[in-house]
């Protein structure tokens, strides 16, 4: 629920942005005073190196770690593992809300399951996945599908239950039977939903494999920080943050603009090109 | 009695989960250090309990969450409101927030174990800076939409500009507040844990990676499920709260 | 018992000691329809008019067979309705359009359903898009287009399957009222060109009277059909709603439902 919200101020945000490249700038430009602040305030000597290293220092170690082909490997990896592991979220919970809501049995078994499971920091688990699947890619990728699957299975369940029932009545007495109503209207129509439900899970699977990568190692942007952070290495630190929040910028818009794309039949849609 | 009988119908499916488990660790079906039985579990949860460690932890746990989340809720609701009744402010923290929402909060783990070290301050911190934006957002959205004839009918009637943002902005936006406080509250346990297991000295997070490191499985599962609960627990005691809040609506 | 079964044959729809009981999520059962029997012959254009909450559209949607006959029975060509079927076409009041739909596509999903072949298809399709007077929209989605153009959209999307009974529950009621007098006097040429069986669920008296053959009038929940008056008039006059044979036959039928909309209105207030 909150999600959409904020998608909505986000939309917002964007809607502004269309206007000109002057209006772009001046836009953006409090970021930009704020990075200026960032390096002013580390060359006057206020903080120490070690707190804050300038920017400048920040960018230069990104630089490095792009020549030298770290940072590929490095953002390569942690996506791969978020995004598997997302995937994996977003088929199995798009299915599995599917079956809760079209089989009373399979109800009853799964809604303790996710009412109590839902709010439960599942982040805690990460030591059993450990002893169970070891320290590598399949349980960060088990961990991180476990953790994103949540919302999926929620958003698809009330999704395919608010479909208006004369649109199913329609579809029902224009001759469409079990199989066809659930392809053919049940899901497009409960896809608003859904992908509000895959953009919510979305960030839980770029924060939560970043989690795994710095409680287990193994690469990955988490891993690199962790080992900078252990090393007092703060430019490492901060260059990870950068190009951490630049990935999750660029997924979070990325599926905005697949929602954008699927939806193009919504009002929200045609509100959007209209304003 | 019957609504006792339907809840447990409901919940039935759990105890189900957990006889499963039971059967599955006696039968050895799998390896003892993979998964105890759930009894030594419980039995271990109780030899935890009445050691002093175990209770020292919890409170520096739940002293960090809702310490970190008061200051999100109180910080966050302000900026929120701040940046939908007045357009420098939006102008300002606009490009800011739009950048540093999607971040995932998880990567300021190491900053904040940088700045502050692995103690109180770290943890408070970092939920301090995770949580704050649902709220903000929520609080945001929540003024934006206040009515605007609530707010002539207030102006006519001479509020101040202060006394309007009190009377009319805030009520207004409380619902939504709220929702965002719902989603920081999850989010707070989830950072909680995390730091605790991979920079800290104390905690329940740091005594199930304690526990774990030490072959004192029993233990460690009772650790987990006891953070696992506490996190439902408190969703629970929130949501409760919150219908009770809202009951004028 | 000669004069049923002679009635059973004449008469496409049959609606035999029809009780309906509705069953909020929560709260008590209600009986919604009580005790209805009807009878409707074929190409006949019947409107079931009453206040609302009285069971008219429960009604409708049991011939649909979009809710189960549990006591009492449909008889729709001496066969007893079991489920949903193209043999009867539905018009609801919000359209229930699919919005994901274009307007072609719309038109086309029963008719993909019926597995008619491609070319068939787009060529009926079109011929009822142009029917309801919607070309140039075929590519539209239902968010782009007025209620008016969305209830066409549906209309043709029913009439394309080509239904031998038309169920349409307040089709006209979600339109503004120039929009509705237009759409009013299309379904009458429509059904001229076209007759078929046409079930019309209004609480509008001079639509029902305008519209319909025979209007079955409804009493307040429960259900019941109170009166059924024969309403026909020459349609093609222009100044019908002038004529007094006309205003008579919507005072008469207005005072029979002006107890009923006063004890609905009880009903709701409680």
């Amino acid at each position: 629920m909150a999600m959409s919200e904020t998608l909505s101020y986000l939309r917002r945000g964007r809607g502004v942005r269309r206007h000109s490249w002057r209006y772009t700038v001046m836009a953006w430009l409090p970021l930009i005073v704020l990075l200026i602040a960032w390096e002013l305030t580390t060359r006057s000597g206020l903080v120490t190196p070690f707190m804050l290293p300038p920017l400048s220092a920040v960018f230069g170690r990104i630089m490095e770690d792009a020549a030298s082909g770290d940072l590929l490997t490095t953002i390569g990896t942690t996506l791969w593992r978020a995004l598997m592991g997302f995937g994996i979220s977003a088929v199995a919970g798009i299915a599995l809300g599917i079956l809760i809501s079209q089989y009373k049995a399979v109800r009853w078994f799964f809604d303790p399951i996710i009412s109590v499971g839902f709010p439960m920091p599942k982040i805690a688990f990460l030591p059993i996945m450990i002893l169970w699947l070891g320290l590598f890619d399949v349980s960060k990728i088990t961990m991180i599908a476990f953790n994103a699957i949540f919302p999926v299975v929620t958003a698809t369940i009330a999704g395919i239950e608010g479909v208006e029932k004369q649109i199913i009545w329609s579809a029902q007495n224009l001759g469409a039977g079990r199989k066809r109503l659930m392809w053919d209207v049940l899901l497009p129509a409960a896809l608003p939903q859904i992908l509000t439900g895959l953009q919510v899970a979305l960030p839980i699977a770029l924060i939560v494999g970043i989690l795994t990568e710095m409680a287990m190692g193994g690469y990955g942007v988490g891993a690199t920080m962790q080992t900078a952070s252990r090393m007092a290495d703060s430019p490492g630190v901060f260059a990870g943050i950068i190009e951490i929040a630049i990935v999750g910028y660029v997924l979070v818009q990325a599926m905005a603009f697949i929602r954008r794309r699927l939806l193009m039949w919504h009002p929200e849609a045609l509100d959007a090109t209209a304003a | 009695m019957a609504r006792w009988t339907a809840s447990l119908f409901r919940y039935s499916p759990l105890l189900i989960l957990a006889a499963l488990w039971e059967a599955v660790a006696q039968l050895g079906l799998v390896a003892r250090s993979a998964l105890p039985p759930l009894s030594d579990v419980i039995k271990a949860w109780f030899a935890l309990a009445v050691t002093s460690d175990f209770w020292f932890n919890a409170v520096d746990s739940l002293y960090r969450t809702f310490a970190g989340l008061a200051l999100a809720v109180v910080v966050g609701a302000a900026i929120g409101i701040a940046m939908a009744s007045s357009k420098p402010v939006r102008a300002v923290l606009n490009p800011i927030v739009e950048v540093f929402y999607p971040l995932p909060k998880s990567a300021l783990i190491p900053v904040t174990a940088l700045w502050l070290g692995f103690g109180d301050m770290s943890k408070i911190l970092l939920i301090f800076l995770g949580c704050m934006l649902p709220v903000t957002l929520g609080a945001y959205n929540g003024a934006r939409g206040s009515e605007q004839t609530l707010m002539w009918s207030a102006r006519s009637l001479g509020a101040s500009r202060w006394r309007m943002l009190m009377d009319v902005v805030f009520p207004s936006a409380v619902p939504e507040i709220l929702n965002g406080v719902r989603t920081a509250l999850a989010t707070s346990f989830v950072l909680l844990v995390s730091s605790e297991m991979i920079a800290a000295r104390s905690g329940l997070g740091f005594m199930i990676g304690f526990l774990g490191d030490g072959g004192n499985f029993d233990a460690m599962f009772a650790v987990v499920f006891t953070v696992a609960f506490m996190g439902f627990i408190a969703d629970r005691l929130y949501q409760y709260a919150m219908q009770r809040t809202l009951q004028w609506r | 018992m000669q004069a049923q079964i002679n009635s059973q044959v004449s008469s496409q729809i049959v609606v035999e000691n029809l009780n309906h009981m509705y069953r909020p999520a929560r709260g008590q059962p209600v009986l919604a329809v009580d005790n209805v029997s009807l009878e409707v012959r074929p190409r006949e254009f019947l409107a079931l008019l009453g206040p609302s909450g009285c069971g008219k559209s429960t009604l409708l949607y049991l011939m649909g067979g979009f809710l189960p006959v549990e006591k009492g029975r449909i008889l729709i060509g001496g066969k007893p309705v079991t489920g949903p079927g193209p043999d009867r076409g539905v018009v609801f009041q919000h359209f229930a359009l699919f919005p994901w739909k274009t307007v072609r596509a719309n038109v086309l999903y029963g008719l993909e359903r019926a597995g008619l072949p491609k070319n068939e298809r787009l060529k009926r399709a079109q011929a009822y898009i142009d029917m309801v007077g919607l070309q140039g929209f075929e590519d539209s989605y239902p968010s782009q287009l007025s209620g008016g153009m969305r209830q066409r959209t549906a209309i043709a999307r029913t009439l394309a399957i080509d239904p031998d009974i038309l169920l349409m529950d307040e089709p006209f009621g979600a339109l503004d009222a120039q929009t509705r007098s237009l759409m009013q006097s299309e379904l009458l040429a429509i059904w001229r060109r076209s007759p078929k069986t046409v079930i019309f669920v209004t609480h509008d008296v001079q639509e029902a009277c305008y519209l319909a053959e025979r209007v079955a009038v409804m009493s307040a929940r429960p259900g019941r059909i109170k009166a059924i008056v024969e309403t026909k008039f020459d349609r093609s006059d222009p100044h019908l709603f002038k004529q007094p044979a006309f205003i008579d036959k919507v005072d008469e039928i207005w005072a029979l439902v002006r107890n009923e909309a006063m004890l609905a209105q009880r009903l709701e207030a409680h």
